[in-house]
């Protein structure tokens, strides 16, 4: 069996008594190989239809596509959900849930329709709008709301994709030029 | 003597068991390892590969079983949402303080225990350590000195392999270094500045760590991943799981058994010796003997004076369960240093710097006696500033790529006097989930690590402010609680009297000549450096003293 075979059938079976046998070069190609593992992603619901439409519209303004890729093509709003449903208390959801119906509220006495409807000028308008109010606040839902749209972006694969930080280099620089590659 | 089922019981599977492990069965003996926990293999437990988005809830931790199950284990710096699992259940492992007293006990229950999740930063004592007690007329002295030590921090260094910049100081000796990792451009810059100001009093050094800079005993170098403490599929920092075991067992005389609760150990009281040791197996629940010429224990300083405790032996003195000490932490400072904006880090460092104690070294501080350590980094801010940053947007996504400046942090570890006050006692009621008698902690810091807790704030800013740094901020932290740098240790500890302590200089129970105690139970002091390697360094060194008197035919 070839070396580089032989690691990525450790890979596939976890043979514990094989990697004892390992040299160090090979234990290093292993770890190599086991990041590129494939990989399994979560659902869960807590909002309707509608609340959910408008989490990803609000996401997507928060950050949106530009030359990187933004917050819908990160899966923001799955994780957001997954979020709401098993890790935030029912209070903290409720205030969240409570917050998204107070965005269309504000919308429809602004443009008469509710926020997913607006156009993207009066959905910017108003998030600024409660971005400059929920400044400073801890427990105001939409610096919840951001929060959760920017831990969300920046930990997915597209979002640490675009940040450079995956793959992960392999090596420590601590002076390395600003635009080094890995 | 009737045959024994071994030669040799180590309980415990961790940082020292493994050293026990290793040294006893090089030396000959059939050793069984008792470990409470389940069994390890790195190929399916070790998680360190795993990227954020695969976590459910992508690194914060599955926040309300964290609740019902490990609100105390969360507690500690290298507990997340992968590691978790590396910590103790604390409903089926229950223990108790005063109400006005929490002390967090921090628990490992699988092979390699804690050795798996600690933080690998390791220091050698000195005599300024071993002499502290002598010179200070508090508790017992030391029955040790360095030069007692030296040989075995050394055979430690050279099979774990520790990397390190060999700094001359006489009061954190050098040892057996692999070549040391990088100091960052700003820490470069503060290790100079420092040196302008202060000369060598205080000094800034690269961590000492337990991580491999080069492939070293057939284990392969650091990759700079980061997350250490979930594990490492290349074995290239050391635990008990990726070095010292699988040396034991290549001997052919280990015998591991996971899932082993210690119950107590079996005294014979005509022979005043231990016979064995009495388990619980953690899955059936059921019980059984196995018996040895000689025992350690190496359960961890808590839990080994627990089954002291349990056992009614080797407490003559009274002193099993007390000088309960851990170092207390979270004072110090943090700066911002300008320049090298065009330069960044690149990998995970899993090590940062170390200022050796500088206070009551060669000059005394009127407020308290010891000193304690700065640990720290230099480092940029990433995506995590734009958590709670205004704006939304096209400019607002922008900043997810952009670093913030350079800042410098510096953070304490101060010694803890021992006292015997500080005690561990058993709960008359409390039992675990196997029924076995839980403990009652009662510690508490004094005057002395409170002052020491302050001045980390003053040191730390007058480091940065000569290191040219602007917006110093001393830490708003209050002192960390006790227990919470999971350096917990002293419950039987050494002296040169039966009547005061629990341990001659061997790690012998003066009681029980054949039961030895070298996991952190044994220290008489704290000193401020993390303590592992001094445990590993008397576990191997009493190993070989058991052995010798086991040939003599003297145990």
């Amino acid at each position: 069996m070839q070396r580089r075979e032989l690691i990525q059938w450790l890979v596939a079976t976890a043979g514990l008594s094989a990697v004892e046998t390992l040299t160090p070069a090979d234990l290093l190609a292993f770890g190599r190989e086991v990041h590129r593992r494939p990989v399994s992603r979560t659902s869960a619901r807590a909002l309707s239809a509608h609340a959910a439409e408008t989490v990803t519209v609000a996401a997507e303004r928060i950050l949106p596509a530009t030359d990187t890729p933004g917050a819908t093509d990160a899966g923001v709003t799955p994780f957001i959900e997954k979020m709401l449903a098993d890790w935030h208390t029912p209070e903290e959801r409720a205030r969240f849930v409570a917050g998204l119906q107070d965005l269309d509220t504000r919308c429809r006495a602004h443009a008469s329709r509710d926020f997913v409807d607006c156009s993207e000028a009066d959905q910017v308008a108003v998030l600024n709008a409660l971005d400059a109010e929920a400044a400073g606040r801890r427990d105001h839902w939409f610096g919840r709301l951001k929060y959760l749209t920017v831990y969300g972006y920046c930990t997915s694969e597209v979002g640490q994709r675009a940040l450079g930080l995956w793959p992960q280099p392999w090596r420590y620089d601590g002076c390395a030029p600003l635009d080094a590659t890995h | 003597m009737p045959p024994t089922d071994f030669d040799a019981i180590v309980v415990g599977s961790g940082m020292t068991g493994g050293w026990a492990a290793k040294e006893l069965t090089e030396l000959g003996l059939r050793t069984l390892v008792l470990e409470a926990g389940r069994p390890i293999s790195p190929e399916q437990d070790y998680v360190e590969h795993k990227p954020p988005w695969e976590m459910p809830f992508r690194g914060l931790g599955d926040r309300r079983t964290t609740a019902e199950r490990q609100a105390i284990q969360s507690h500690s710096v290298t507990f997340d949402e992968l590691s978790h699992v590396f910590w103790t259940d604390d409903v089926k492992n229950p223990y108790s303080t005063p109400a006005d007293r929490p002390f967090y006990w921090f628990r490992a229950r699988q092979v390699g225990g804690k050795s798996i999740i600690w933080g690998r930063q390791v220091y050698r004592w000195s005599d300024l350590d071993f002499g502290a007690n002598l010179r200070d007329g508090i508790a017992v002295d030391w029955p040790i000195r360095y030069a007692d030590v030296a040989p075995w921090y050394d055979r430690v260094e050279r099979f774990i392999g520790v990397s390190g910049q060999k700094e001359g100081l006489a009061h954190l000796p050098d040892g057996e270094f692999l070549p040391p990792m990088a100091l960052n451009c700003a820490e470069q810059h503060v290790r100079q500045r420092m040196q302008e100001r202060f000369g060598r009093e205080r000094l800034l050094t690269i961590g000492r760590v337990a991580n491999l800079t080069v492939a070293h005993n057939g284990r392969a170098p650091c990759h700079y991943c980061g997350p250490c403490h979930r594990g490492c599929i290349t074995r290239s920092y050391f635990s008990s799981v990726n070095a010292t075991l699988p040396a034991a067992r290549a001997t052919g005389r280990l015998t591991l058994r996971p899932f082993s609760i210690v119950k107590t150990l079996v005294f014979d009281g005509r022979s005043n010796r231990v016979t064995g040791v009495r388990i619980v197996d953690a899955q059936t629940r059921e019980e059984r003997e196995y018996t040895a010429r000689v025992v350690f224990l190496c359960a961890s300083a808590l839990e080994s004076a627990r089954i002291l405790l349990n056992s009614g032996v080797a407490n003559s003195s009274g002193q099993v369960g007390r000088n309960i000490m851990d170092h207390i932490k979270w004072g110090g400072a943090s700066g911002q240093l300008d320049g090298w904006t065009d330069r960044r880090e690149i990998g995970e460092r899993p090590n940062g710097i170390y200022v050796p104690r500088f206070r009551n070294v060669t000059s005394r501080h009127p407020d308290f006696i010891r000193g304690y350590g700065f640990q720290g980094a230099a480092g940029r801010s990433g995506w995590e500033a734009a958590l709670r940053a205004p704006g939304i947007g096209r400019a607002f996504k922008e900043r997810l790529s952009q670093l913030g400046p350079w800042t410098m942090s510096f953070w304490g570890f101060g010694e803890m006097l021992p006292r015997e006050q500080n005690r561990a006692t058993l709960h008359p009621t409390l039992v675990d989930a196997w029924g076995i008698p839980s403990l009652h902690i009662d510690c508490r810091w004094s005057d002395n690590e409170l002052a020491i807790h302050r001045d980390m704030n003053v040191a730390a800013a007058e480091l940065l402010e000569a290191a040219g740094a602007t917006q110093i901020e001393p830490s708003t932290s209050g002192p960390s609680t006790p227990g919470g740098t999971n350096h917990e240790m002293g419950t039987a500890r050494m002296g040169r009297d039966p009547r005061t302590s629990v341990l001659n200089g061997w790690n012998q129970t003066w009681d029980v000549p054949n039961l030895f105690v070298t996991d952190g139970a044994a220290m008489t002091s704290s000193g401020c450096q993390n303590p592992s390697l001094t445990y590993m360094a008397l576990t191997a060194r009493a190993c070989h003293y058991a052995v010798e008197r086991l040939k003599r035919g003297e145990l």
